[in-house]
């Protein structure tokens, strides 16, 4: 090998194990979880090792290479145009025949490959066994077994990956039926003569036949295309089934073949386990028990850990105040230094931190364990009414940690318009830094059962908004077909990897904006600014909304980062007790707007990426009438039952 | 066969055959199916293409495994379960077998 740069790339079928792989060779912080379709946009990481650089490039899952949903693109479209130096494809060795399936297409892509045959536990859980090296002499491509999971195996397919760099024969291509290949090779040597693109000429060959829609729109030369037809038609003549059809089920028949070859029976499967709990989980009726049952717990397990921290957490800083005042400085930059700088790193560990780390986790063994997808199984029904199917779900519980990912999530909807109604209604989940705010703000300090009354209106708004949604933007939506993940016991080790990514956003990017936004509030306190900024929404905050006009200098922090709504209020206040401050309507409105008024900054910025000024502009735009105009009739309703 | 069997219409444990996709303008107002089936339904290219890069190929047989009331019917096809959403599940046609 010489000094330059290589690359390896991992594909293969959705939820195989892409990212654990990934995260072990580079130490990445890829998303991991049991569901598919968590990867959604390329990744990559760097190898520097013996004076070569190696990227490695973690891709969305793909069960085909006639491309089918936004991020599977990203995918076909790496792989063929960039060329990476070597594939590896990871492949789930417990559903050997489904990810074959794949693999023959990328020898058809003639991508230098290696096959990684993963969840090699779970395969011998089903009591199989894999003749691996007759596999790999089969195909012509070199297989190593691994468990990413646990780590084994990684290293000898990275030195295999290494070899395969080097090694630049040609991996050759396996055979369909006669009638098939006959057609394959007229066409093939056509386009060999007249066409020049980086797809191999075998692989436009196949993918014509196939009427594979994006292939045929790059085919400039219409004799081929006429050649393409009447070659199908042949195929249509002797086998009675259209084209595709008949290609999709030799490449299947091909990949039962090897994998019934390769697979032996050992000893018996364990019991599986996840069928029996399936048959509870997803009854008709205890499947919804056991789901809403389990939201509650959940709820309050939070709520109670949190509050317990919270407060512990409060009492011990405030014994460090007395220390900080009587610090040796002048007194201005003593207040800066107190109200601005101490006061925001607290306000971070104590109001935000015991939420949701304990949050976290628990999202984290939700993804991990398989149950996010059943989740989505009990709930296609519901959101079909939405114009969505169950898939939405998975983006949509994502969102209930950041909406940031939850909006970059949708891209596993297959088409524009689903993938935008349901980006639109991820900005109306509860995200972790909402649900700070109902946790450590109304649950607190109006009790649990109103914190549920808001998420239950939420969910209800939600609810509404995707009818409509779904009537008004034009389009039918499509359904679900989603490959059910086994069940897995969670890995501690990646469980706590994962809750700890996330944290450390929270530390290393919310810390810093939550302090300098409390040094800013001192500094209007010091300039006399906060009274005059506050008048200025007094007509809507006070009027209006029933809040103190405080609050409107507090929502527009809130832009910034959703948690900063209640920090700022405790800032201005000098205080967290906040039934000191608002009434129990003010604290149920005040919660209610802040679940729902505007996306925050980082929300923004992927929203307009993903769909563009327009429609960021316009979901800005409405979500902020919207929360003030609920809000508003909210607090005139409410003024009936709390005064 | 009588009238047209579908996936929605077998029950857990059922094995059958895979026929076909339609791709029609067929209605299925029975079986719970919602609102949907008032639309007009068509399986479009890419569906019918997905479906059986998944392992539905006509031809193939597939185990029912779950078929909500009114939600997705679960199938065990080519060693793998699959979760098909009851209106695309309506639409494909099988063989008790
Ligand atoms: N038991 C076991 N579990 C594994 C193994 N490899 C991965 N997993 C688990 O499989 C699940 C999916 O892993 P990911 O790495 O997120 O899968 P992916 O291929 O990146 O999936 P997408 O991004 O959705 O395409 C996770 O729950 C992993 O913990 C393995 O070798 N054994
Ligand atoms: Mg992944």
């Amino acid at each position: 090998m010489n000094k330059k740069l290589y690359t390896i790339a991992l594909a293969g079928n959705a939820n195989v194990g892409k990212s654990v792989i990934f995260n072990q060779l580079t130490g990445g912080n890829q998303i991991i979880g049991n569901w598919p379709g968590k990867t959604v946009e390329k990744a990559e990481g760097l190898i520097e090792q013996e004076g070569i650089k190696i990227h490695v490039v973690d891709l969305p899952g793909i069960y085909s290479l006639s491309t089918y949903s936004e991020e599977e693109i990203v995918s076909r479209e790496f792989i063929a145009k960039e060329k990476p130096d070597a594939v590896i494809n990871v492949v789930d060795a417990s559903s050997l025949e489904r990810n074959l399936f794949f693999t023959l297409q990328l020898i058809e892509l003639e991508s230098p490959l290696i096959i990684a045959l993963n969840q090699y536990d779970i395969m011998e859980n089903k009591g199989l066994s894999i003749d691996f090296e007759m596999l790999s002499n089969l195909l012509g491509i070199p297989v190593v077994p691994t468990i990413a999971v646990r780590n084994k195996g990684l290293k000898a397919l990275f030195e295999k990956s290494k070899e395969v760099i080097k090694n630049t024969k040609k991996v050759k291509p396996i055979l369909y039926g006669k009638e098939v290949e006959e057609k394959i090779n007229i066409l093939t040597s056509v386009i060999q003569k007249e066409i020049d693109t980086f797809y191999p000429p075998r692989f436009i060959a196949i993918k014509l036949l196939e009427n594979d829609t994006s292939i045929r729109a790059i085919i400039k030369n219409p004799d081929i295309i006429a050649l393409a037809e009447k070659l199908k038609k042949g195929l249509i003549k002797i086998h009675g089934e259209s084209p595709e059809t008949v290609i999709i089920s030799e490449r299947y028949t091909i990949a039962s073949r090897i994998a019934g070859q390769v697979t032996k029976k050992k000893g018996k499967a364990k019991i599986n386990i996840g069928d029996n709990i399936d048959k509870i989980a997803l009854n008709k009726i205890t499947g919804y028990i056991i789901l809403l049952g389990l939201m509650l717990l959940i709820f309050y397990g939070v709520f109670k850990f949190g509050s317990y921290f919270s407060e512990l957490l409060g009492t011990s800083f405030e014994l460090l105040k007395p220390i900080f005042i009587q610090l040796p400085l002048p007194p201005l930059v003593n207040r800066l230094l107190w109200n601005g700088f101490m006061i925001g790193i607290i306000a971070g560990i104590t109001i935000v931190l015991p939420y949701i780390a304990p949050f976290y986790l628990i999202l984290a063994l939700l993804e991990d364990s398989g149950y996010l997808a059943r989740i989505a199984f009990l709930t296609d029904n519901v959101m079909h009414k939405l114009g969505l199917h169950g898939k939405a779900f998975m983006p949509l519980i994502e969102g209930f940690g950041c909406t940031v990912p939850a909006v970059l999530g949708t891209r596993i909807m297959e088409r524009d318009r689903d993938r935008f109604i349901a980006a639109i209604l991820a900005t109306l989940v509860p995200c972790s830094a909402r649900t700070v705010i109902l946790l450590g703000l109304v649950a607190v300090f109006l009790g649990p059962i109103y914190a549920i009354i808001i998420y239950a209106l939420t969910f209800i708004l939600i609810y509404i908004l995707g009818r409509l949604l779904n009537r008004y933007i034009k389009g039918s939506p499509t359904g679900l077909v989603m490959e059910m993940p086994h069940y897995r016991k969670p890995v501690p080790k990646i469980i706590l990897r994962q809750t700890w990514v996330r944290l450390k956003d929270f530390v290393y990017f919310a810390f810093p904006i939550i302090i300098a936004a409390n040094i800013v509030m001192e500094i209007f306190t010091e300039l006399n600014w906060v009274v005059p900024i506050a008048n200025f929404f007094k007509p809507v905050m006070t009027n209006w909304l029933g809040l103190p006009p405080l609050a409107g200098i507090t929502f527009l922090f809130g832009i910034l980062r959703k948690e900063l709504t209640l920090i700022m209020l405790s800032a201005l206040y000098h205080t967290s007790n906040f039934a000191e401050i608002l009434t129990p309507r003010q604290i149920f409105i005040f919660g209610f707007v802040t679940m729902i008024y505007i996306p925050c900054v980082a929300t923004i910025a992927v929203f307009k990426r993903e769909f563009g000024w327009k429609r960021a502009t316009a979901v800005v735009i409405g979500e902020f009438l919207g929360a003030i105009v609920l809000g508003g009739i909210l607090n005139q309703a409410l003024r009936i039952f709390m005064p | 066969m009588g009238k047209k069997m579908t996936l929605i219409h077998l029950n857990p444990g059922d094995k059958a055959k895979v026929i076909g996709f339609s791709t029609g303008h067929e209605r299925f107002k029975s079986h719970g199916l919602g609102p949907w089936s008032k639309r007009k339904h068509r399986m479009g290219m890419g569906l019918a293409r997905r479906l059986q890069e998944m392992g539905l190929i006509p031809g193939s047989v597939v185990e029912v495994i779950r078929n909500m009331p009114i939600g997705p019917v679960e199938i065990s096809v080519m060693g793998t379960h699959l979760a098909i959403g009851r209106n695309i599940a309506s639409r494909i046609y099988v063989e008790k077998i």
